[in-house]
């Protein structure tokens, strides 16, 4: 947070540790949930160029992270919005639980931990996601799906073991 | 290339413009920007139309008071709105359904308080005119009021544009009845809960159509060529 303040009056340095801190989520976030991974240090980019462009809209003593992701959401949804006008969009969104079709640079488990993903039911599957690639505390997940930290804990907590579950089982066929 | 370490580029396009800049403020201080919106809503449009013929039957508090409370919670809706605007702020599942519950309830509520107060039904022979009449004249003021709030919530940038759009909406909605129940004379909850509420419907809409129209606005002035 103090980063942020640092940086709203205008100092560089705030900037580059703000970067420096969470520039790698960042970058995990877009990695997991578009489609071409070619774009996606572009999009990092891109997202911090907004940051500095909404710096004023953050409000201290709120926590940074959210505020970052939610401008990392608005970037994706333009990103997505362009790519649907370039009539470029060969993939439907992971959280539309969609089946991926054709990705070229996933790798095999890639694939498999997103189609096990699909299966889940949206409500332990954001939880989820939330947590284990975007890096957000139970309590900020809570807060975001307007839940208790404890249910969104429980509800990741499901979901790990469906997913175990399911990849051991998916793992089990492709071996026979 | 390591990831802790920005880009020189964008360190150059920060270094650029790297003025300082003052946060905004809380969202329902913010809020009161929209207030005398809210003042022009609330005494303009009855003013302009006329007070309704039978407003000297209700009691001081039953008319300016309950369109004052409406007003005021039409600004909270307001501040709810600009709150889903600021990026990563948006409301959970609960607040949206405690805002639309409140947008919903607090105007009806009034309505069937006024009409146990003061019945008053409307023209039996043409319900349909007395209702168009009413939504228009709401909307008319309405729609074009919209474009405050749309502002306020545009200086951030929602992750759900037609939710916070929708919601000021609502919000501006809400402030525009608080003015009509002054210059319709019909309380009947019928009435009310058809024109009035199809206004609010519409209104809602304008403002999530606002919302969506300046996102893509913004989105086509920002995507790298």
């Amino acid at each position: 947070m103090q980063l942020m303040i640092d940086y709203q009056a205008g100092r560089l340095d705030a900037f580059e540790s703000l970067y420096a801190a969470l520039a790698g989520d960042v970058r995990r976030f877009f990695a997991a949930s578009v489609v071409d991974s070619a774009a996606v240090p572009d999009l990092v980019q891109q997202t911090f160029l907004e940051v500095h462009r909404a710096r004023r809209t953050y409000r201290p003593p709120l926590p940074v992270r959210p505020w970052v992701f939610g401008i990392a959401v608005n970037v994706r949804r333009r990103h997505r919005r362009a790519l649907v006008s370039a009539g470029q969009q060969r993939r439907a969104p992971l959280d539309a639980g969609a089946e991926p079709s054709s990705p070229p640079k996933d790798t095999v488990a890639d694939i498999s931990i997103r189609r096990a993903l699909a299966q889940l039911p949206a409500s332990r599957r954001r939880p989820w996601i939330l947590h284990h690639v975007h890096g957000f505390s139970f309590d900020e997940i809570g807060r975001r799906l307007g839940i208790g930290a404890d249910a969104a804990k429980l509800r990741s907590s499901r979901a790990m073991r469906a997913l175990r579950s399911l990849l051991a089982g998916s793992r089990g066929s492709d071996d026979e | 290339m390591n990831e802790r370490i920005a880009p020189p580029a964008l360190v150059d396009r920060v270094r650029r413009d790297l003025t300082p800049v003052h946060p905004l403020k809380r969202p329902i201080v913010r809020a009161l920007v929209v207030l005398p919106v809210g003042l022009v809503l609330m005494f303009g449009s009855p003013i302009y139309w006329g007070l309704r013929e039978n407003l000297g039957a209700l009691s001081a508090w039953a008319s300016w008071g309950l369109s004052a409370l409406e007003g005021f919670a039409g600004l909270l809706i307001v501040g709810a709105a600009l709150t889903e605007a600021v990026p990563g702020r948006r409301l959970s599942a609960r607040a949206v359904a405690f805002t639309i519950g409140a947008g919903v309830l607090v105007p009806l509520a009034i309505t069937l308080t006024t009409y146990w107060m003061l019945p008053a039904a409307g023209p039996s022979s043409t319900p349909v005119r007395a209702a168009f009449e009413c939504f228009d004249m709401i909307v008319v003021w309405a729609v074009p009021a919209v474009a405050v709030p749309a502002w306020l919530a545009s200086r951030a940038w929602p992750e759900r544009p037609a939710v916070a759009g929708a919601f000021y909406g609502l919000g501006t909605g809400v402030m525009a009845d608080a003015g009509a129940r002054l210059f319709c004379w019909i309380s009947s909850p019928t009435h009310v809960i058809v024109s009035h509420g199809l206004a609010l419907l519409a209104v809602t809409a304008a403002g999530a159509a606002a919302a969506a129209l300046i996102d893509r606005g913004r989105t086509a002035m920002r995507s790298p060529r």
